[in-house]
C-alpha cells in the first residue's frame, strides 16, 4: 500500500510555487491574519511583475509594492488602518510605478464567488455614476436580460495562486478554522474555493486525528490545498485570530520607516534581506517579545 | 453650550433615526475620523435605542449586531481583533454573504467620509488629482460605492470642516450623490437614497428636493463668516439658517450615564 502524500514543505519551497507575472490572491483582510511570512519570502526570492488581487489590503501590498514585486493591484483598499496610509503603495501609485484598479469592497469579494462558480463575471446593478470604479475598462455595462435594468459585469478575480495564513492544519493540507471565527477567515475560505492552486502557511501543525475531532471546522479540506508550510507567527506583525495579537510597536516602526524610500530600504535590509528565513526573522523580533503577543484562546 | 459638539451631533443624529431601522457603521482610523465615523454614530444609535427607537438594529463594523457599548473599555480601533470577539452582542456575521443584503435595501442608513465632498453630495476617497499620476493616492473606495448607491440614506461625517474637503466638485467620485439632481440618481439606476446630510464640526448640511446642498443649521458659536471661510463653495444666503439645537438635560443624562458611562465613545465624563 502506498502512503498518503504529505503536502508539507518549507516556506521557501512554498513561495517558489509562485511564478513571476502571476495573479496572486492574498488572503486575510486589512491588518488581520495576512500571510506576512510568505510576503517576506516573496521579497527575498525577488518576485517580479505580480498582480495582487484581493479585497482589502495593508502591509502585505505595501511591502510587495515597495520591494518592486508588483505591477498591478486590484482591490478596494490599501492602507495601514490606524497606522495611516500605506506609504510605499501611495508613492508607487502617484509616480505611476504600479497600476491600481479599484473595486467596491463587497464586489471585490463577489469576484471570487464568480471564480467558485466558474463564471467569467459577477453581475452588479449599482455602479451608475461611480467614476472611480467605471474607469476600469474590464467592467462591461449591459442591460439585464430579465429585468431590463442597467447592469455591469465585473470580471472574475481569476487568481493563478491563492496564498493564505491558516490557523491550524495537518500534514495532508487539511486547514482548520478557529472554533470562533470572523469575516477575515470566511474570506480565506472563499478565496481557497476560487482557485486550483492554494498555498497555505500554517500557524500550527496538528495531527490528522485532531482534525478528525472537529471536521466541521475543516473549511479548507486537503483536496483544495496544493502545499502547506508550518510557520508560527506567520502573520507577524499582524494578528492571527485566537493565536497572536498585532505587534503595535512593530507596526509603528514600519509605518515610520516606510515614510521614505530610504527608510523602507533600511527596514527591508534589516528584517527581510537581513534574515535568511523566518527562523532568523523571529529571532530578530525576539522570543520574549513574541511571547507577549500571544492571544487568549 | 452645556455639552460638547460631539454630544450635540450624536443627539441630533439620534433624533433622525426611526424605530425599526437598521444602522451600519464601518471602521474609521485616526482620532478625529474615528470620532466622527464610528463613535458619534454608535452613541447616536444607542441613544435612539434607549429613547424612541428600541427596535433599531446596530450593525457595529457591519458584523457585530447590537453590541453592549457600555461594556467598551477602549475605543474600538480595529475591526476584527481578538479583543472584539468578547464584546457582548447578539450576533456575529461570520460569512459573506451574511445576515443582511444591501442589494435588497436592508440597510436603512450608514455613515461614511472622504477626503472631499462636493455640492452634489459626491464623496471622494480614491485620489486627489488625475488617474494616471494622482497627486495623492487615498486608501480606496472600500464600501463607500455601495453605501451611497444602495443604502436607504447616508450620513456623510466630516471630522474637519475645511476648504479643501468641502469643494465645488470632487476630483473623483467614489460614492455617488446627486449628479443632475435627484432625477439624475434615478437615471443612473441607483435605488438607494444617497446622502441625506453632512455633519461637520461647524454645521449640518442637508440636500433639498432637487438634491441641491444647503446649510441646514449652524452650530452654536460658529459665525457666518467663519463658516464661509472654511467652505470651498458658495453657501448662498445664510440669513434663515437656524442654530443647531443642543440636547436637553435628560438626553445628556442618558448619553453620559447609559450610552457611554466610561466616556469611551464621546470622551465626556459623568460630571461633564
Amino acid at each position: 500500500m502506498s502512503e498518503r502524500t504529505s503536502k508539507l514543505c518549507s516556506l521557501s519551497d512554498l513561495v517558489a510555487e509562485i511564478p513571476d507575472g502571476s495573479r496572486v490572491a492574498i488572503g486575510g483582510f486589512a491588518v488581520y491574519q495576512k500571510p506576512m511570512a510568505a510576503v517576506r519570502e516573496m521579497i527575498r526570492q525577488g518576485k517580479k511583475h505580480l498582480t495582487i488581487v484581493g479585497t482589502v489590503h495593508s502591509m502585505d501590498v505595501d511591502m510587495l509594492v515597495g520591494a518592486g514585486c508588483v505591477d498591478r493591484v486590484e482591490t478596494s483598499y490599501v492602507g495601514l488602518e490606524r497606522y495611516g496610509l500605506a506609504p510605499n503603495f501611495r508613492r508607487a501609485v502617484q509616480n505611476g510605478a504600479v497600476k491600481l484598479v479599484s473595486y467596491p469592497e463587497m464586489l471585490a469579494w463577489d469576484r471570487f464567488r464568480a471564480d467558485r462558480e466558474g463564471w467569467p463575471f459577477w453581475p452588479c446593478y449599482s455602479l451608475g455614476g461611480c467614476e472611480s470604479i467605471l474607469e476600469n475598462p474590464d467592467i462591461v455595462e449591459y442591460t439585464c436580460p430579465v429585468s431590463g435594468r442597467k447592469a455591469w459585469a465585473l470580471p472574475a478575480a481569476k487568481p493563478d495562486i491563492v496564498l493564505i495564513h491558516g490557523y491550524q492544519g495537518d500534514r495532508y493540507g487539511n486547514v482548520r478554522l478557529q472554533a470562533h471565527s470572523m469575516l477575515p477567515q470566511a474570506m480565506d475560505v472563499e478565496m481557497a474555493r476560487s482557485c486550483g492552486t492554494v498555498l497555505v502557511t500554517l500557524e500550527e501543525l496538528i495531527d490528522n486525528e485532531e482534525i478528525r475531532k472537529t471536521p466541521e471546522l475543516t473549511q479548507i479540506p486537503s483536496l483544495r490545498v496544493k502545499a502547506a508550510a508550518v510557520v508560527p507567527h506567520g502573520s507577524h506583525p499582524l494578528s492571527t485570530l485566537l493565536a497572536c495579537n498585532e505587534d503595535e510597536a512593530h507596526m509603528r516602526l514600519y509605518a515610520e520607516a516606510a515614510k521614505t524610500p530610504e527608510g523602507f530600504k533600511e527596514y527591508l535590509n534589516t528584517y527581510v534581506y537581513g534574515t535568511a528565513d523566518e527562523r532568523q526573522y523571529l529571532e530578530l523580533i525576539g522570543g520574549e517579545h513574541l511571547a507577549g503577543l500571544e492571544a487568549d484562546k | 453650550m452645556n455639552c460638547t459638539v460631539e454630544e450635540m451631533l450624536a443627539a441630533h443624529l439620534a433624533s433622525t433615526f426611526k424605530n425599526g431601522e437598521v444602522g451600519f457603521t464601518g471602521l474609521a482610523t485616526g482620532k478625529a475620523a474615528s470620532m466622527y465615523i464610528t463613535s458619534i454614530p454608535l452613541a447616536a444609535m444607542r441613544l435612539a435605542q434607549l429613547t424612541h427607537a428600541p427596535d433599531l438594529t446596530i450593525l457595529f463594523n457591519g458584523w457585530c449586531v447590537n453590541p453592549d457599548l457600555s461594556a467598551l473599555t477602549a475605543l474600538p480601533e480595529a475591526e476584527y481583533d481578538n479583543a472584539l470577539l468578547t464584546l457582548p452582542c447578539e450576533a456575529h456575521m461570520t460569512s459573506w454573504p451574511g445576515p443582511w443584503s444591501h442589494h435588497r435595501g436592508e440597510i436603512s442608513f450608514a455613515f461614511c467620509s472622504g477626503a472631499q465632498v462636493d455640492v452634489q453630495g459626491n464623496v471622494n476617497c480614491t485620489r486627489i488629482g488625475n488617474a494616471e499620476r494622482p497627486k495623492i493616492a487615498l486608501v480606496g473606495p472600500i464600501f463607500v460605492p455601495e453605501h451611497m448607491a444602495e443604502f436607504g440614506r447616508e450620513y456623510v461625517m466630516l471630522p474637519h470642516h475645511e476648504v479643501r474637503s468641502l469643494v465645488e466638485k470632487v476630483d473623483c467620485i467614489s460614492g455617488v450623490g446627486y449628479p443632475r439632481g435627484r432625477a439624475g440618481r434615478a437615471e443612473l439606476g441607483l435605488r438607494g437614497g444617497g446622502p441625506c446630510a453632512i455633519y461637520t464640526p461647524k454645521c449640518i448640511f442637508g440636500f433639498d428636493a432637487e438634491g441641491q446642498i444647503y446649510v441646514k443649521s449652524i452650530h452654536p458659536g460658529v459665525s457666518e463668516r467663519e463658516l464661509r471661510e472654511a467652505t470651498g463653495f458658495d453657501l448662498g444666503d445664510l440669513s434663515n439658517a437656524p442654530v443647531t439645537p443642543v440636547p436637553d438635560k435628560e438626553t445628556l443624562r442618558i448619553l453620559r450615564t447609559e450610552v457611554d458611562p466610561n466616556g469611551m465613545l464621546l470622551g465626556t465624563t459623568l460630571e461633564a
